[in-house]
């Protein structure tokens, strides 16, 4: 689809603009490359409007699509202004980027709304994000995107990111902190410093462990104490056989069983232990008994069925 | 002041009621006060806490404030605390539409700096995952801007698509809103199987069912009445504004990426860009429907060129991208999208612009509402095709 866009004009190479915006500017244009598939070009301060204001308007470059424009805090030396435009008839992007004049403290940056309608928006948002003044903006206040009494410029690096004050980044390491070879990442100071776990997880930590805490050390003993209640409960699980409901065995079954363990001393693993197997043996000699049930069960309903089946016939032969 | 014997006869020439003769008593000059008009932040038309403080002159807009902010999240600055495996997971949340499309341009921006070869099939399912997201994002649209004009039907036909469309979605990513399902270097796993005639299966309905919504909507006198001429943009202006996606192709210009600056494998197929006349509300959304049966032809072709192997590749420990910067930009559903990656060789980005086709999109609102009456104002609000979790990110 390639008649889609007939290029007006043959595309500039970035090396061509950059000759071209240079024979127009002087030294304004400081420096152009290409990184990554994207061509960059360095612009003074001083000549930002100047350089928009060519690329628009310079027939062979005709960048006349407006992508966006935005701050990247340059550390110590201040805050650099990236615009990125586009050319509809050549296909051709550039990067135009600055460094604005004033530092830290109070950078400021040539407006190109009267260049590019879009500037406006996108200035008013570096404004808000980066606190970088904007001389020829039409108004940068209301703050586009923050609440009206936002303190503070949220991208710059030195803000902290709330949420990391608030608490702590789950992983282990902050993925700012360190590379893989245990090396500081360089960084400003106040990234990836939060603070520790709270005391109060500390302690809820410290509650749970309590709480689920494994069964004392003495693991030896209680396999002693187990074995020698099976052979004592042996006779008391055998009991319900000889006679009385199943209901009443279960509670007397699970009596014996505690008094079996008491008697062995306190040791609460030992006591689950006998108190489990109770249940075991409880359980299948109630199946047991069921099965036998149902064996008798199904014996009865065959005779019925049987009877039944001739009930049947005869009955068939009535009708007939 | 007036002179009530004379009348004069206004016949407006793009209405639908052309035969209709309104009749203007006197010289048509009346008092008017002006007022402030708040619409939003919570306005039906306004997908989500958008505002727009209409000056009004009369019914007449004398001038359009959009007021946004409301849903800033700070995903730029959190992005920046995020190492490149993770980012994937805050960017598909801006616009929550197209979340495949908004993973999609991280993961191309960070294998562009580290020179990462991607497998051919993971291109491949990529594109056709991504127009899907595409038509879902349409649909979502196409219902919505004909209930913004007070016909509620077609939300039903929308909806009753996008349902068939999520739950194929959702057999292969999982996800049926936020898909998570680009990985830097490939996709998360390969389709499931008979994913693809499955697939096949959705496309053929829902081609069967687009002529509903051709007759139902630009079919419609009343719809004829509410959008044409109502809000025209010049090509220039759109432009200059930074306009993209069907807004700037209803202007007349094909300015389209998956064709001018083809990514993934675009440049193999054929790519149609759907493109309108006079840039006006119904220009825009006639570009906006026919993109979905572009979206379909395209899904046709990938289901005949989709190959065989592997869909991933094999990561370093740590995916770190080198020093520098780089500007990646993908064909979202609603525009251009942008995302400058700065790194500075670490594991985090130094920086992450997310250049966002609704915040540009948005920009255009003064410049079209004013001097419109107030019941094209909405008119207007809804054919810029916005979500405002896309403007304020």
């Amino acid at each position: 689809m390639s008649e889609v866009l007939a290029r007006q004009h043959r595309a500039l190479t970035p090396e061509e603009t950059e000759e071209l915006l240079r024979d127009r500017l002087g030294d304004h244009v400081q420096r152009g490359m290409v990184e990554y598939g994207v061509f960059t070009l360095w612009i003074a301060p001083d000549g930002w409007l100047d350089a928009a204001r060519r690329c628009h308007d310079e027939r062979l470059l005709a960048y006349d699509m407006f992508d966006s424009l935005f701050g990247v805090d340059a550390r110590e030396d201040g805050f650099d202004i990236v615009a990125i435009l586009y050319s509809t008839s050549t296909g051709n992007r550039i990067a135009l980027r600055t460094r604005c004049a004033g530092g830290r403290e109070a950078p400021t940056c040539p407006s190109i709304t009267e260049v590019y309608r879009g500037a406006e928006w996108m200035e008013r948002e570096t404004y808000d994000m980066f606190g970088i003044d904007f001389p020829g903006h039409p108004s940068l206040e209301p703050r586009i995107l923050t609440v009206e009494n936002f303190e503070g410029w949220p991208l710059r690096k030195d803000f902290r990111l709330a949420s990391r004050v608030a608490k702590p980044w789950p992983g282990v390491k902050e993925p700012a902190e360190l590379d893989e070879d245990g090396n500081p990442i360089q960084r400003v100071p106040g990234l990836g410093d939060a603070p520790g776990p709270y005391d109060l997880d500390k302690a809820m930590a410290e509650q749970a462990k309590a709480v689920n805490a494994p069964p004392a050390p003495a693991v030896e003993e209680p396999d002693g104490d187990a074995g020698e209640q099976e052979t004592t409960e042996t006779p008391a699980g055998g009991e319900p056989d000889r006679g009385g409901p199943e209901a009443g065995a279960t509670t007397a079954d699970a009596t014996t069983a505690d008094d079996a363990a008491d008697d062995d001393g306190e040791d609460p693993a030992a006591r689950a232990k006998a108190r489990a197997e109770a249940r075991r043996k409880k359980q299948a000699e109630a199946r047991a008994a069921k099965a036998k049930e149902r064996a008798e069960k199904a014996k009865q309903a065959r005779e019925a069925a049987d009877d039944g089946g001739s009930a049947t016939s005869e009955d068939g032969e009535e009708d007939a | 002041m007036s002179d009530l014997d004379t009348a004069e006869e206004v016949r407006p020439g793009t209405a639908p009621g052309e035969g209709i003769a309104v009749e203007i008593l006197g010289d048509g000059d009346f008092d008017t006060a002006d007022m402030s008009l708040s619409i939003g932040p919570a306005h039906p038309a306004t997908h989500g806490v958008f505002r727009v403080v209409l000056e009004m002159d009369g019914e007449r807009v004398r001038e359009a404030r959009p007021v946004i902010g409301y849903m800033h999240r700070g995903f730029e600055k959190l992005a920046e605390h995020r190492d490149y495996r993770q980012i994937k997971a805050l960017v598909n949340r801006h616009d929550w539409l197209s979340g495949f499309s908004n993973e999609l341009g991280v993961a191309l921006a960070v294998e562009k700096m580290m020179e990462f070869e991607v497998p051919e099939r993971a291109q491949w399912i990529r594109m056709l995952i991504a127009e899907w997201n595409r038509i879902l994002n349409h649909l979502m649209f196409i219902g919505s801007y004909a209930i913004e004009l007070g016909a509620i039907t077609p939300m039903f036909y929308a909806f009753r698509e996008r349902e068939d469309i999520q739950a194929l979605l959702e057999s292969a990513t999982g996800g049926r809103l936020h898909f998570t399902y680009n990985q830097v270097g490939g996709l998360k796993i390969d389709l499931p199987k008979g994913f693809l005639a499955q697939s096949a299966q959705t496309s053929s309905l829902v081609r069967s069912r687009l002529p509903d919504y051709f007759d139902l909507v630009l079919g419609n006198e009343i719809f004829h009445g509410r959008t044409k001429g109502i809000g025209p943009l010049p090509t220039d202006v759109a432009l200059s504004i930074g306009v993209t996606g069907p807004t700037l192709q209803a202007t007349g210009l094909a300015e389209d990426s998956r064709v001018t600056e083809p990514y993934l494998k675009y440049a193999d197929i054929d790519v149609e860009v759907p493109v309108g006349e006079n840039g006006d509300a119904f220009d825009r959304f006639y570009c906006l429907l026919h993109r979905i049966r572009c979206s379909l032809d395209i899904i046709d072709q990938i289901h005949d060129a989709m190959p065989a192997g592997p869909v991933n590749s094999k990561l370093p420990k740590m995916v770190k991208a080198p020093e520098g910067a780089t500007y990646v930009r993908t064909e979202n559903p609603l525009g251009q999208l942008g995302y400058w990656l700065e790194s500075d060789g670490g594991r985090t980005p130094w920086r992450l612009k997310m250049r966002t086709p609704s915040f540009s999109n948005v920009q255009a609102i003064p410049y079209l509402m004013r001097g419109q009456l107030l019941p094209d104002a909405i008119s207007i609000l809804g054919s810029v095709f916005f979500v405002v979790g896309d403007i304020d990110r």
